[in-house]
């Protein structure tokens, strides 16, 4: 499998006044194209920040990154801006839909930014939304909601799909559900994939799982065998 | 971005409360400049292409008599390019019905030979005929006596009685704005008008024939009034100079030209507050939209916008706002514009003064409102720059976690509710957007004061000048400087008179180093008790034996005060070729609201002019109900020119200021909605903030009412501070103001009252009372179970 993503010693420091955090310690890592990855951790141990990272949507403090062995690290902000534009997708655990923008609106919105967007109609289909494409944020559920997220990520046929607890405010049926249209993408569609969550039970889904912990990576595991997620439960 | 647009569209339609108020601000600010922009071009050009047009003339000139056929000599005095003899007479209109004085001004005119200064537009009717006893009236006149061509007027002309019939109406550019005198304040074209009548028929009718009494020059290209004047003076003093004018002083010109440097100076100014009240809630607005949608930014950041395309689509929000604004500003102040300047013809006679459809002073305006609208608009989004995605995603870290300054003050602080605490701790914690309101506030605050100030100005007017400074009850104008004796006796002698006053009127120049004024210098006697010089605390003051008392806007205009010396020279003066006048001492400076003069004593007047003891006026202190008898005696006397009631003067300048008073409310009002749109950004921007807050406190059983004061709190302490500061901007609002609508006719005093304070403190926590009222409407409907429910 081709590399897609490289870090090599990534330091993250946050500055509140003189207060200084140190979030990420150093973490060395590498991303192949079309993994399914879930990055498990605690509350504070920097999984946010390393996604955020690899998202392109803080720098790094101190280290380097590289994706298709083009350097993140020392790009300035309109190509890190154009990095994320064309090829990361992100969904959040809190969907963060545009409150006034319809379903379709919402999926359309990041149409109007890509080089090579997919339809939204298929894809709002694709994750079983057709019906509800009319719909504002506040008359969904909340999977139905996570599911325009997804949908607005990967409309713009990103490379890199990053997930910030997907599931974490969803119940099990709504949140596998999501699940399932994550893994379809990976596996139909061959984009890498990658969660994070403190849910130990998604981990099953994964190619690998890094364990994040007090800002290091304590190890990374293979699944040789991953779990579909109708397997799992929690 | 079609979506981006629904985004902003839907947004506004959630908030549309707070754009409406944005927009009606921007409107008021737009109106006003559109509006009045389109009637001072239009009155500026108006009165320049009829100048032109007309050979307005450059000096006017008033003389005892002058030889007719020596009028042509004049034109040899180096600069003058052309002059006119002309006839004026003051004449009273005989009416049967009526017991009310009416006037015509008669102008005689050569109507075979168009005179070229001061030439006639002749509006209805046709030319009088030589010889003929044939008039044409000025318009104004014709409509307000409904006068028809063809009617008669009977005229009493140095005492005999003449009839003259209307052939027609005409408009000369020396009588834009009529007044019989300056006293006179505003036109009244039911009681006074022009006649233009044929030189050859009024030389007839008058005892002096052979000479004019009235002359208009103009002047060569580029020569200066002031470089002729004294060669005027020279070759006139034998025939009675009254006075010399220059067309800036003439009294038509000097209102029309000084009214329209106020409306210029009005439209440029007034809109600035509005527009900056406007860019005050834009700003503020803008950045809580941002700070509301954080995450938004965010997620549109993360998902590859470019921040030009993020900060763009923020812009939209005050580029939308002032382009609706600067439209319908536009439009409401070109719409206004034509009854404005209906409204302007009823005072200025300007032939061409009209309103159109102006697409500059639109295109000017939507300018303005972009560049207010894009500058609060930058300054308001410019955190999106700062903003990093993976930041904005985050809650924002709270401003300050200290205690405010106004905390340490213990024994105010523990007297507050918990309410008041929180909504003050925020005025301290967002110290821009607090201080952006206090200006508001303030500029409100200061607006209402003008309002205020102006009820004081017609109190001064009406009660200082009409009760406390003229307590005369008819004064008694005379044709010519007069013996004082034998009038002043037999009008003692009338039947209910009680006391008579000579009063001396002297037309003069007065000088203090370059500069000079042109005015009448009033001769008093010691003991006047029927026309009082008052300080500014309204106690008497003494005419002083020597010297010359000056009021304020004079003594500001010659720059000089009580101690210097002033040269004053008089055409009425007896004084040898070659001396100019006399200098004489400032005794003092005092206060004067209607009209410009300078104070002597009486016997020092006339020791000063060395024509012996004479007056130009009496003033008469009478039973009421003997005026209107004393009146029908004395109006057809030939030395007397007009008798006075004060009591229907006051009754003339109450009027006047009756229709000041639209404007004064107008402003109040203008400057409520601006307080209350102010108050209402900042009440919803409250509740938008904390709107968790106000809901824990609604579910911990507090009414809406009680919820309510930490908005109320927060709101009543910017407004103290906005008053504070409102303070000295009021007053130096007034001075400007003061300093700007005084001219020779009045002076407005800068001071301001605390009434004028108080009521505008009133007014402008009016306009904070009703924007709290909207705001508690919305807390009373507040979702405070699903707003708790939800993340924030």
């Amino acid at each position: 499998m081709d590399i897609l993503m490289t870090g090599k010693g990534l330091h993250k420091i946050y500055r509140t006044g003189e207060v200084e955090i140190e979030v990420l310690k150093g973490i060395d890592f590498q991303i192949f194209q079309g993994e399914f990855i879930v990055v498990l951790g605690q509350s504070g141990s920097g999984k946010t920040t390393l996604l955020n990272i690899i998202g392109g949507m803080t720098k790094a403090s101190t280290g380097e990154l590289y994706y298709k062995e083009q350097p993140l690290h020392s790009v300035d902000e309109y190509h890190l801006t154009l990095y994320r534009r064309n090829e990361v997708g992100f969904v959040f655990q809190n969907y963060n839909l545009m409150p006034n923008l319809t379903s379709y609106e919402n999926v359309r919105l990041a149409v109007e930014i890509s080089q090579s967007p997919l339809n939204v109609q298929d894809v709002l289909s694709e994750v079983g939304l057709e019906a509800w494409s009319d719909h504002f944020p506040s008359q969904l559920s909340g999977g139905q909601q996570q599911r325009v997220a997804i949908a607005r990520a990967i409309v713009k046929n990103p490379e890199l799909l990053l997930c910030d607890e997907p599931t974490g405010a969803l119940d099990i049926k709504t949140g596998i559900q999501v699940l399932i249209a994550l893994q379809k993408l990976n596996r139909q569609y061959h984009k890498t994939v990658i969660i994070i969550t403190h849910n130990v039970e998604i981990a099953k889904m994964a190619d690998r799982v890094f364990y994040l912990k007090d800002g290091l990576l304590e190890s990374v595991k293979i699944n040789e065998q991953p779990l579909s997620p109708e397997e799992i439960s929690w | 971005m079609v979506m981006l647009r629904r985004k902003t569209w839907r947004d506004i339609k959630e908030n549309k409360g707070v754009y409406l108020a944005c927009i009606v601000v921007i409107v008021i600010g737009l109106m006003i400049y559109t509006s009045m922009s389109v009637v001072v071009e239009n009155m500026d050009k108006a009165q320049k292409d009829f100048y032109s047009e007309t050979h307005f003339a450059d000096g006017f000139i008033s003389v005892t008599g002058y030889p007719e056929n020596k009028v042509n000599a004049l034109t040899f005095i180096p600069g003058v390019d052309q002059a006119e003899g002309r006839i004026v007479k003051d004449v009273r209109i005989v009416d049967q019905q009526k017991d009310s004085n009416r006037y015509l001004r008669m102008v005689s005119t050569s109507m075979t030979n168009s005179p070229k200064i001061n030439e006639l537009r002749l509006m209805t009717g046709h030319l009088p005929t030589d010889n003929q006893s044939e008039i044409l009236v000025d318009p104004q006149f014709f409509a307000a006596n409904h006068l028809s061509l063809g009617d008669s007027i009977n005229v009493i002309l140095e005492g005999k009685q003449a009839t003259f019939t209307v052939t027609g109406t005409a408009q000369s550019p020396e009588f834009i704005y009529i007044m019989r005198t300056a006293q006179d304040l505003y036109p009244s074209p039911e009681d006074f008008g022009i006649a233009y009548v044929p030189l050859s028929s009024l030389k007839t009718l008058v005892k002096e024939k052979g000479q004019v009494n009235d002359l208009v020059v103009t002047l060569k290209s580029g020569v200066n009034f002031d470089s002729v004047k004294e060669s005027l003076q020279t070759v006139l003093k034998p025939y009675g100079l009254q006075s010399i004018v220059p067309r800036k002083d003439q009294t038509s010109n000097a209102i029309l030209t000084s009214e329209i440097t106020n409306i210029r100076s009005m439209a440029k100014t007034l809109p600035v507050v509005f527009l900056g009240v406007a860019a005050i809630i834009l700003y503020t607005m803008l950045r809580r939209l941002i700070e509301q949608q954080r995450v938004a930014i965010g997620t549109l950041k993360a998902f590859g916008f470019t921040n030009q395309e993020v900060v763009r689509h923020y812009l939209t929000y005050p580029l939308l706002i002032g382009t609706i604004g600067g439209l319908l500003g536009g439009l409401s102040g070109v719409a206004l514009s034509f009854p404005l300047t209906t409204l302007y013809k009823q005072y200025f006679a300007l032939p061409g003064l009209k309103s159109e459809f102006s697409v500059k002073y639109l295109l000017v305006g939507l300018f303005l409102s972009l560049s207010f609208s894009l500058v609060s608009g930058i300054r308001g989004s410019l955190d999106i720059l700062r903003l990093e995605p993976a930041q904005a995603m985050r809650p924002p870290a709270p401003v300050n976690a200290s205690k405010t300054s106004i905390e340490k003050i213990k024994w105010f602080w523990q007297r507050l509710s918990s309410q008041a605490q929180m909504g003050i701790r925020d005025v301290f914690r967002t110290p821009t957007r607090s201080i952006f309101n206090v200006i508001g506030i303030a500029v409100v605050f200061s607006l209402m004061t003008v309002s205020w100030s102006m009820q004081n100005m017609t109190n001064l007017l009406t009660v200082v000048q009409l009760e406390q400074v003229q307590t005369y009850d008819v004064k008694l104008s005379l044709a010519h400087p007069t013996a004082t004796g034998a009038t002043k006796l037999a009008l003692t002698h009338e039947v209910g008179v009680s006391k008579v006053e000579p009063v001396l009127e002297v037309p003069v120049t007065l000088r203090s180093s370059w500069l000079k004024k042109e005015v009448s210098l009033m001769g008093l006697s010691k003991d006047s008790s029927l026309y009082n010089i008052l300080d500014k605390n309204g106690h008497r003051i003494e005419v002083p034996n020597q010297g010359i008392l000056l009021s304020e806007h004079l003594a500001k205009t010659l720059n000089v005060k009580t101690g210097d010396v002033i040269n004053v020279e008089s055409p009425w003066r007896r004084e040898p070729i070659g001396s100019k006048g006399e200098n004489l001492l400032v005794q003092g400076v005092v206060p004067q609201y209607v009209g410009l003069n300078a104070f002597m004593e009486e016997k020092e007047l006339q020791r000063f002019l060395r024509q012996g003891e004479i007056s130009t006026s009496m003033l008469v202190k009478m039973d009421q109900s003997e005026v209107g008898r004393i009146k029908s005696k004395y109006r057809n006397a030939s030395n007397v020119t007009s008798i006075e009631s004060l009591k229907d003067t006051g009754d003339k300048i109450r009027k006047m200021l009756d229709s000041f008073g639209f404007t004064t409310w107008l402003l109040a009002i203008l400057g409520g909605i601006t307080g209350f749109a102010l108050i209402y950004n900042s009440s919803i921007i409250s509740l938008s903030e904390r709107k968790r807050e106000l809901a824990s406190l609604r579910v911990l059983g507090m009414t809406p009412r009680e919820v309510l004061r930490v908005i109320t709190s927060e709101q009543w302490t910017l407004y103290a501070f906005g008053i504070l500061l409102g303070i000295p901007l009021a007053y130096g609002l007034e001075i400007g103001m003061a300093q700007a609508m005084s001219n020779d006719l009045y002076s407005l005093p800068a001071e301001l009252p605390p009434v004028a304070l108080l009521g505008a403190a009133v007014g402008t926590a009016f306009s904070v009372l009703v924007a709290q009222s909207r705001a508690y409407y919305k807390i009373k409907s507040l979702p405070y179970v699903e707003i708790l429910a939800t993340r924030d």
